[in-house]
């Protein structure tokens, strides 16, 4: 299925080596305005490397990363400028307050200072459930919570391109499905979306598209249907697909030798 | 589960091991000079300290031995605590033990091996000090030995008096907290004494003209205090150099007796404290008491995440880059979250203090009367270490303390040069400020002129300017983002380009300022230079001279700040959470 829509993301045959190791290896893939796109894989298999090459914080060997048709190396401002990136341990400032860190990433990113950023900051703290935290500095958040002000910082200034490397990471049941509505509305609105996850539910019940890396290529990319077809597994689910694609050993035969051998 | 403390032992051995060999191979051969050779000097100086006191002055040898050990104990008390709180309080392997089936006694004894380090290292100026003492008084083959236990007893005593003294602590402070502000006080307290030393006690030392040094003063308070347990060690020794067997005996066995009690009332202390959990697993909330910020208006509850239209709109929405009001300023969001840090990290405001404190100690010693600097050029002095100094404690960690901050900082359409840029004028003022009132004050108290004044000022201004910048991009040459400890968050690199570029800067500036000077006073006429005759045609040439090195100063500081910026835009790493 060929999409008439411009990519919002692009990876053109992205490699990323460390001395003799290759992390990505030659990683190429387009995600669509308005699209959320999934990015799979095992631990290990890559695709936190991609997602920081392709936000600029690592530098590929070899290969190029464009936002919206620009390439973050050689423009790296205007590519910056328009997206948001979420690590799966956020960026976050321990000795400032939730509303002082909005407040920080708004100025940082020239955020026009007035009620409407303030309105904004405060719609956000409280679809959040951070408005109650004020005073609390971040040092002392819990892990859910700071990937909740993480998200938050992003959404203050509404990029038009989202990297999320797990967002739902540690959220609890609540918060992971706010997320993911949020994310869907987004979508609509036009933001693009690269989610990195391997909770294969939360990419199937979001991703239209989805890519599977596995130790730094990609193995299949489409959407579920393409993919059963590639694989020839009709009916499967994104589960499925994942193990028989990623290839890894059958885990119920490990489990059963495993206590096998403990008996 | 029995036998556990050998396992926990070769576990942290095995980890220190790697810690090692992960280490840069140059590091570690500078860090093996170093150690050598601060050994030698230490421990050289102080053995030979303690042979000639142990020759000379066998009179004072009770008071002298009894003031080392009190020393050594006060010394290991402060400096040592950060370590002993590191090691036994801190750290999230301490909860992996505590939930397996180990003896407390065996996490205690297995911990206070590794919280002992850092008093057995001071330990060792101490032990060279009174080997020494030994030496030279002629002691008997016994004393040596005896001395080895009695410093070793000591160590102990001390670190057990560390753990129970934190088991207290530890019912109202969080025990990270507790080794940040521990680490503040042994900075004031090192800072405190050098400032003593160059006030006072230097004094007392210093021979006198064909004379021993005056230690009336050190005898009779000893005399006044030889109660105190870390006297006894001392006791014991002097004893067994007179003679006296059995007096020595007694106050060994006190000291091992004290140091036994302590160590057993620390590891009781100790299991009750980690049974209770006081402190050590997870801090109270750290919640920062500020005025609660009120919205000015309360968006109405919406339905929709987002907006709360409720149905997906595709078009896009005006970006809230494009508000009402003034642009955000990056600069003003660096400066505002430094701020706020810097307030709020206790670890930071502590290391601060005895930066400050410090530049008084070098002050005192450069305006002692003595002294052949003339008053102008004896400001000049001083005004350059302070702004050096300053510089180099308020500058040089401002990039590498942004520790994973710095990830959104090259997230953000940001250049690096901006960054530095922002870290030179947050870190300007401070330094600026220090300076113009530490100039101001040794000119009035040197009765310098209005105009002397005035050429001080200006010299801070462009020292200041340049001492910072350089500092900032020592800082980004090197940076360890992941360092937890501030003092350790500029590679060696950094920290050898930052000292080394503010001394050429130093040398430059005061040589322009020279030039300048003479060169106005040649150009006049007026000036004394010597062999060099003093005409106008000579003071142009110097004036000229002094541009040129001014010239050479800013390329300097224009070179490091290049260097940095690629250095920063080059950085391909992550960095993992501290």
């Amino acid at each position: 299925m060929i999409d008439e829509r411009s990519p919002a993301v692009e990876a053109r045959q992205l490699v990323k080596r460390y001395g003799n190791i290759t992390a990505v290896d030659g990683v190429s893939f387009q995600a669509t305005q308005g699209e959320i796109f999934g990015f799979l894989g095992a631990n290990g298999a890559g695709k936190t490397t991609t997602l920081r090459m392709l936000c600029g914080l690592l530098r590929p060997t070899s290969g190029t990363a464009l936002i919206d048709g620009i390439d973050i190396v050689a423009e790296p401002l205007p590519a910056k400028a328009k997206l948001g990136y979420l690590d799966e341990e956020p960026f976050v400032h321990p000795h400032l307050t939730g509303r002082e860190f909005l407040d920080f990433v708004a100025d940082l990113y020239g955020m026009a200072r007035g009620q409407q950023r303030v309105d904004r900051m405060e719609r956000l703290l409280s679809l959040f459930d951070l408005a109650q935290k004020d005073g609390e500095l971040i040092g002392s958040y819990s892990h859910g919570m700071r990937q909740k002000i993480g998200l938050a910082s992003l959404l203050i200034r509404e990029p038009s391109v989202l990297l999320l490397d797990e967002p739902t990471n540690g959220l609890d049941p609540r918060s992971a499905r706010l997320v993911k509505d949020l994310l869907e509305e987004l979508a609509a609105r036009g933001t693009t979306v690269l989610l990195s996850t391997h909770i294969l539910e939360v990419a199937q019940a979001l991703c239209r598209r989805v890519a599977i890396i596995d130790r730094g290529r990609i193995v299949a990319i489409g959407s579920m249907d393409e993919l059963r077809v590639q694989t020839g597994s009709e009916g499967a689910n994104l589960e499925d697909l994942f193990l028989k694609l990623t290839a890894g050993p059958e885990s119920r035969e490990m489990i059963e030798r495993l206590l096998a051998s403990g008996s | 589960m029995p036998g556990a403390l050998p396992v926990i032992v070769r576990a942290e051995l095995l980890g220190a091991r790697n810690r090692l060999v992960k280490r840069n191979p140059a590091r570690l051969v500078i860090l093996a000079i170093t150690l050598v050779v601060a050994g030698v000097f230490l421990g050289g100086g102080s053995f030979a300290i303690g042979a000639t006191a142990g020759h000379f002055l066998p009179f004072a040898l009770d008071s002298l031995l009894a003031a080392g050990f009190t020393a050594l104990s006060l010394l290991m008390l402060v400096v040592g605590f950060p370590t002993v709180i590191s090691s036994l309080f801190v750290g999230r392997d301490l909860l992996q033990l505590v939930v397996a089936p180990v003896r407390t006694r065996d996490i205690f004894a297995a911990r206070l091996m590794s919280a002992v380090t850092a008093n057995l290292l001071l330990s060792f100026i101490l032990a060279a000090g009174v080997l020494g003492v030994g030496a030279g008084a002629g002691a008997p083959w016994f004393y040596y030995p005896m001395a080895l236990l009695l410093i070793a007893a000591q160590v102990l005593v001390v670190t057990a008096l560390q753990a129970i003294l934190m088991t207290v602590i530890l019912r109202w402070v969080p025990a990270k907290l507790a080794r940040d502000v521990a680490a503040g006080v042994a900075g004031l307290t090192g800072a405190a004494l050098y400032l003593a030393w160059n006030l006072n006690l230097r004094k007392t030392f210093a021979g006198r003209k064909g004379g021993a040094p005056d230690v009336s003063n050190l005898t009779s308070f000893f005399q006044r205090i030889d109660w105190l347990p870390t006297t006894w060690p001392g006791h014991a020794l002097s004893a067994t150099l007179q003679g006296s067997v059995g007096t020595s005996l007694t106050w060994m066995l006190a000291t091992l007796a004290l140091g036994a009690l302590l160590v057993a009332a620390a590891e009781l202390l100790y299991e009750r404290t980690l049974l209770f959990g006081l402190g050590v697993f997870g801090a109270p909330t750290a919640v920062w008491r500020r005025r609660k910020a009120v919205p000015s208006s309360r968006p109405s509850p919406q339905p929709s995440p987002l907006r709360g239209e409720g149905v997906a709109r595709p078009s896009p929405q005006p970006s809230p880059l494009r508000g009402e009001g003034v642009p955000g300023s990056p600069y003003r969001a660096i400066a505002v979250k430094d701020w706020l840090g810097f307030r709020r990290d206790v670890r930071r405001l502590t290391r601060l203090l005895p930066a400050l404190l410090l530049p008084l100690g070098y002050a005192a010693a450069l305006s002692q009367p003595a002294r052949s600097l003339s008053g102008f050029w004896s400001n000049v002095a001083l005004v350059t270490f302070l702004s050096m100094f300053l510089s180099s404690a308020l500058a040089s960690t401002s990039i590498p303390t942004e520790r994973r901050g710095f990830q959104l900082l090259r997230l953000a359409p940001l250049t690096m040069w901006q960054l530095l840029r922002a870290k030179v004028f947050i870190a300007l003022p401070p330094v600026l400020a220090a300076i113009f009132v530490f100039s101001v004050a040794v000119a009035v108290t040197s009765k310098s002129g209005a105009v002397q004044l005035l050429e001080l000022l200006i010299f801070a201004v462009w020292l200041a300017a340049g001492f910072v910048s350089i500092s900032v991009s020592g800082g980004a040459i090197d940076p360890h983002f992941e360092a937890t400890d501030d003092r350790r968050s500029v590679g060696i690199v950094g920290t050898l380009t930052s000292i080394g570029g503010s001394l050429g800067f130093a040398v430059i500036s005061i040589g322009a300022l020279a030039l300048f000077l003479f060169g106005e006073q040649a150009a006049a006429g007026t000036a004394n230079l010597g062999p060099v005759p003093s005409t106008p045609a000579v003071g142009f040439a110097m004036i000229l001279g002094g541009l040129l090195l001014l010239v050479a100063g800013g390329a300097l500081v224009a070179i490091l700040l290049t260097f940095a910026n690629a250095r920063l835009r080059a950085f391909d790493a992550s960095i993992s959470e501290t």
